[in-house]
């Protein structure tokens, strides 16, 4: 399995998304190896959980990232070589564009088949193809997805997109959402020490956002939500979790609304963090513009947080609305505003979609049923 | 590079630039003189950016000799690579 960021190396889901499918696979007993990149204080070589994860030290940058992209790939095609003199490989497993040339010149190399997963696309994260770099990651994605056997995806909405902007025949996609681990979330936690951790009164309410701090994750629809918010729950906080680089933009927008002294940032926290002040929360937000999955949902739908998140994409077809949460309009504070202080007004509408959702998740997004769907997938594409 | 994303502040071009050329261990840091070689700006501009840097935690500075050199932090990298993902 090849893919750019596996913990601790961790920049979006595929991080997580990864983790959980090749540990269930290699519980399965298969022998699953990762090939991913480099990180401070990270291992080049260990095995946990039975998975074999190799970290590829970077031996050449470049200052252009695609440039930069080429050569990570060249040192992986080489670990993967290494690998290939011991064992034999049967399958080889992308995640995203990123490991593209690598993944390709090895299915090449070793004769064997390529499935890939193609969590987002470039043409959606950036809403359009508007610069000679965007132009060449739609190219490395589409040139993925030509290459491979059988392209796994984690929504409809991203089927329906790869079949659209790819041409991409709909026999050749499968699709498997992401999985959790929920037991990760059936923990005692105490709420006020969680809430003083992080420099929260406890007796303030939180409204919750965990991501990447990019321009599809729509931070700004609930920062701009605020003063409605704040205006009917003056009890509540917007805790915002997570880096990126509009972080400064949305810094200036929270000072805009008036209320930046009840708009805290705390940047990027670890996994065990973001749990306790997940569970901890009174309202999880999701105001992306796009998301392919949003397995952020999953972790709150996990977590007993009623979710609040945009009907856009995956999350659409996690969520049902006022059932295991609210979809509020894409873009649109106030429909934000409506559904947080729906659930911070209505304890009985609030627990009514968390016990729903808690169920919805038990059911269905075990990474056990994610692996075992993937391993037919694996059959499927070595049967030819 | 700068075409990625047109917003992009000189901040986080140069957190991009240092990156990309490896510069995420101290051993690898560089110099402000190859920093501004790699971005084509002028030393003083690349210092002010990477002393904004070094304050919000995305960058930090070790001493070879004489030298100051700059690499990047794990949550520089993370902003770095949020831009292409």
């Amino acid at each position: 399995m090849l893919t750019w960021e596996y913990p601790p190396r961790i920049v979006g889901g595929i991080s997580r998304h990864c983790e959980g499918l090749a540990r269930e696979i290699a519980k399965s007993g298969h022998n699953v190896h990762i090939v991913t990149l480099e990180f401070p204080g990270a291992s080049p070589y260990e095995e946990v959980d039975g998975v074999k994860i190799h970290r590829v030290p970077i031996e050449l940058g470049h200052p252009d990232f695609i440039v930069w992209t080429l050569l990570f790939n060249h040192f992986m095609e080489k670990k993967i070589a290494d690998i290939s003199k011991n064992e034999k490989i049967d399958i080889i497993h992308a995640h995203d564009w990123l490991v593209a040339p690598a993944s390709i010149s090895s299915k090449h190399y070793l004769r064997v088949p390529l499935v890939s997963t193609i969590h987002s696309t470039e043409v959606g994260r950036a809403q359009g193809l508007y610069n000679p770099d965007s132009f060449l990651i739609d190219g490395f994605e589409w040139w993925l997805t030509y290459e491979s056997k059988r392209v796994i995806v984690t929504s409809y909405a991203m089927k329906s997109e790869l079949e659209g902007h790819f041409r991409l025949p709909s026999e050749k996609i499968d699709v498997i959402p992401n999985g959790i681990d929920i037991s990760r979330y059936e923990i005692n936690v105490d709420r006020n020490n969680v809430k003083r951790r992080f420099g929260i009164d406890p007796s303030e309410r939180i409204i919750l956002f965990i991501g990447r701090l990019v321009p599809q994750k729509g931070v700004e629809y609930l920062i701009m939500a605020a003063p409605k918010i704040f205006g009917q729950h003056p009890e509540a906080r917007i805790v915002i979790v997570g880096d990126g680089w509009v972080k400064d933009n949305l810094w200036n927008l929270a000072r805009s609304t008036g209320y930046p002294h009840k708009i805290t940032f705390l940047g990027f926290l670890s996994d065990q963090d973001v749990i306790e002040l997940t569970i901890s929360s009174d309202v999880l937000v999701i105001p992306s513009i796009y998301e392919p999955f949003g397995i952020v949902a999953l972790e709150g739908m996990a977590a007993g947080v009623p979710v609040v998140a945009s009907n856009v994409g995956g999350l659409a077809e996690i969520i049902e609305h006022d059932r295991t949460g609210f979809l509020a309009y894409r873009e649109n504070p106030d429909s934000i505003a409506w559904g947080v202080n729906k659930i911070l007004s209505d304890f009985g509408y609030a627990q009514w979609l968390v016990q729903n959702a808690k169920k919805k998740v038990r059911e269905v997004y075990s990474w056990k049923a994610v692996a075992s769907r993937t391993i037919e997938i694996y059959e499927k594409a070595l049967k030819g | 590079m700068r075409d990625r994303v047109t917003q992009i502040t000189d901040e986080i071009y140069l957190l991009c630039i240092l990156h990309n050329v490896g510069a995420i261990y101290p051993e690898r840091a560089l110099s402000i003189e190859e920093i501004s070689c790699l971005a084509s700006m002028e030393k003083q501009k690349v210092e002010e950016n990477l002393n904004r840097l070094i304050e919000k935690g995305y960058a930090e500075t070790k001493t070879s000799g004489e030298t100051k050199k700059y690499f990047v932090t794990i949550n520089g990298m993370r902003k770095v690579l949020s831009i292409y993902s």
